[in-house]
């Protein structure tokens, strides 16, 4: 998963940066003000973006409607240091998926922006069944058939991505653009490497195969 | 005890005015129905008097003797207290006296007048006439004509009777009168007072959230009210200022206060999230003191701030000294040397006056010290900052501040003197600005009654002038403003 955060105050961006690369393994970018932040948005390589609302150059409400303008259902969680009705109440009307106030809870916020990225997904439960693989994605365990199954960080997040759209197929370029930061480019061979170790730790002898290739496509998750 | 009221003092007052016109009235018409009744009992007494003259003839003899012919003397006015009469001839001395003449009453010798005597109780009047001709002497009579002198006096009981009578009815009818206009009054009170009521009413819906005080037709009419109307509306409107500038100014605090507060919060949560090497705890708290010294260092502003608004709204008094403008200028730049130096930014000083004012130096300096750091913050490196003090016009003191530095957006140059406002905050963070520095210039400037206004264009750079009043500090009139060449 990648996240965005448009956030003006280096610190506050680092510190969340940092939970989301910690709790979650998320790919994150930062954006320092609303103009770069306004144009990183248009990508729509991120599964959720964090917005602060201050920001210089471009205002954090005029980001958000550029980005519902333009079509991107990317989820959008404010981050912002009003909390009146009012000002909520234009948040969402504007777009605005969730909204939290500073001074925040990390955790909350870390929570918040994981509930939005399953819902982005259309995957209201946080443990992610298909047959009988299932992925818990708040303590990010793995279970086939009821046993435990260990993955790398790496694994994890290639499988939490495939998940999540199950059914359908997932590019290479895809994966890439949502597991890794701006610079993605120059791992893009490593992806064969995770998906056949997964193949093998997901796989008993008898086990049916979980994670199809689409020839010249992509790969899908599916029974 | 009774709480003071004016409707109850307004009463109080006419009901004793009008007694006291009551009494007036019963004692002047007492009196004056007293001497009238008195004039007409004289009156009466000086008929009676003669008509007895008349009852004294000549005997038919020719002798020029008299008698007095008491059988047809006429009656008294009251069988109880008959009247008392003398009467005496020149030559034949006493002729005659009522049965009742007590014995020894003494009677001036004037030859006409009144007197009172108190006789067997009873009050009389009395008339004493000399020199009254004998009326029936026949023409060529050859006797000399004969004058008589009668005292004649009546009992006054009547008129004492009557006097207390009318003074009575006075004061009866004076006292249903005064029931009368003091219920009218009680009544005409209450309806002169009712705007003041009406005006309470109105005041009573003054709140906090709402300002206005919807002055009634009446009162603001009234001229006994309209001082007060006046100052009421004067006092909301300043209540009101000074209570939305307090209102935005903790709202505005909480708001900048939250984001420092969020990064604090974050380094400390997102340090615990997991174990970590010591290393890392250490420069993880090292972190959070950081972002503690940024969050201690807004407090410190806003707290600044706080106290140059509240003194520009003279709630606060300061040590005033004669100051001398210039001398607090160039301490101001020797602060701001520091920041200035290593980013080759020259602080220039033209001072071709000596100025001087009551003010306290450190408001001067605090201001100055804002303008500069703003100023330095704003330019380009190895730039001037030019300061320079004038005088503007005959009696205030200009004192510009240039930098050649980027300048300010047309769109920013109105707002740069409000609280927290940065024009462009990624900037401002990173030279350490709050946003509350020209704010504070501001409220100083303005609590000495000053200006200060900004110009700038893009690119060239940005001046800030203050003006200040050299002869009217702020609650001390003397000043003094000493030209030197």
């Amino acid at each position: 998963m990648k996240v965005l955060i448009i956030e003006d105050e280096p610190r506050l961006a680092e510190n969340i940066a940092r939970s989301l690369r910690e709790s979650a393994g998320y790919a994150v970018d930062i954006a320092h003000d609303g103009q770069e932040g306004s144009f990183l948005a248009e990508d729509d390589s991120y599964d959720v973006v964090l917005l602060d609302l201050m920001l210089p150059k471009v205002d954090g409400v005029q980001i958000l409607k550029n980005i519902r303008k333009m079509g991107r259902g990317t989820p959008v969680l404010v981050v912002t240091a009003r909390d009146d009705k009012e000002s909520v109440v234009t948040l969402l009307n504007a777009g605005a998926d969730d909204y939290v106030t500073k001074p925040f809870d990390l955790g909350e916020l870390l929570a918040r922006t994981k509930a939005l990225i399953r819902r982005g997904k259309g995957q209201p439960s946080p443990v992610l069944k298909i047959a009988d693989l299932e992925l818990n994605t708040v303590n990010r365990t793995v279970t086939r058939a009821g046993r435990p199954v260990s993955l790398t960080a790496m694994e994890y997040r290639v499988l939490e991505y495939l998940a999540h759209r199950p059914r359908a197929v997932v590019s290479k370029t895809e994966l890439l653009e949502h597991l890794y930061d701006y610079n993605w480019e120059k791992f893009s061979n490593v992806i064969e490497v995770y998906i056949s170790g997964l193949r093998r730790k997901l796989n008993d002898s008898n086990s049916k195969q979980l994670i199809h290739t689409s020839r010249g496509q992509g790969y899908v998750l599916h029974e | 005890m009774p709480q003071p009221s004016i409707k109850r003092r307004l009463i109080l007052i006419f009901v004793l005015a009008q007694a006291l016109l009551a009494i007036g009235l019963v004692l002047t018409g007492a009196y004056y129905t007293h001497k009238r009744l008195v004039a007409a009992l004289d009156a009466s007494l000086q008929g009676r008097a003669m008509s007895i003259a008349a009852l004294v003839r000549y005997d038919e003899d020719d002798s020029g003797k008299v008698y007095f012919d008491e059988a047809i003397v006429p009656p008294s006015l009251d069988p109880e207290h008959p009247d008392l009469y003398a009467i005496w001839s020149e030559t034949s001395g006493l002729l005659a006296k009522s049965a009742n003449w007590p014995q020894g009453l003494q009677i001036g010798t004037h030859e006409r007048h009144h007197f009172d005597v108190r006789w067997n109780q009873v009050h009389y009047r009395g008339l004493r006439i000399s020199e009254v001709p004998i009326l029936d002497r026949e023409p060529g009579a050859s006797f000399a004509p004969q004058t008589l002198t009668i005292v004649y006096a009546a009992p006054t009981h009547r008129v004492a009777e009557q006097v207390r009578a009318a003074a009575i009815f006075i004061a009866f009818s004076s006292f249903l009168l005064v029931c009368l206009t003091s219920a009218l009054a009680l009544w005409g009170i209450r309806r002169g007072l009712s705007p003041l009521q009406q005006l309470a009413e109105k005041a009573a819906k003054v709140s906090a959230q709402n300002w206005k005080i919807d002055i009634p037709n009446e009162a603001q009419h009234m001229v006994e009210l309209r001082p007060l109307t006046e100052s009421m509306t004067t006092m909301l409107a300043r209540l009101e200022r000074s209570f939305t500038q307090q209102r935005e100014f903790l709202g505005n605090a909480t708001h900048e206060l939250k984001t420092p507060v969020a990064v604090l919060k974050s380094t400390l949560q997102s340090l615990l999230h997991r174990p970590r090497s010591m290393d890392e705890y250490r420069t993880g708290i090292e972190e959070a003191l950081e972002d503690m010294k940024r969050l201690e260092k807004l407090l410190e502003w806003m707290l600044r701030l706080a106290r140059a608004e509240q003194w520009a709204h003279g709630a606060l008094r300061r040590d005033l000294q004669v100051v001398d403008i210039g001398a607090t200028c160039e301490e101001a730049v020797e602060r701001i040397q520091a920041i200035a130096q290593p980013r080759g930014i020259k602080l220039h000083v033209a001072r071709e006056v000596s100025l001087r004012l009551r003010a306290d130096p450190e408001d001067l300096q605090l201001i100055w010290v804002n303008l500069l750091e703003n100023a330095v913050r704003y330019s380009s490196d190895g730039t001037t900052v030019d300061l320079t003090v004038t005088m503007a016009g005959d009696s205030r003191a200009r004192i510009a501040f240039a930098d050649h530095g980027v300048g300010i957006p047309e769109d920013d140059l109105p707002h740069i003197f409000e609280r927290f406002y940065r024009g462009d905050r990624s900037r401002a963070r990173s030279t350490g600005g709050f946003g509350l520095g020209l704010a504070i210039a501001k409220a100083l400037t303005e609590a000495y009654g000053g200006t200060i206004t900004a110009t700038s264009q893009l690119g060239q750079g940005t001046t800030i002038t203050v003006e200040l009043p050299l002869n009217a500090g702020p609650e001390v009139p003397e000043v003094e403003a000493i030209q030197q060449p």
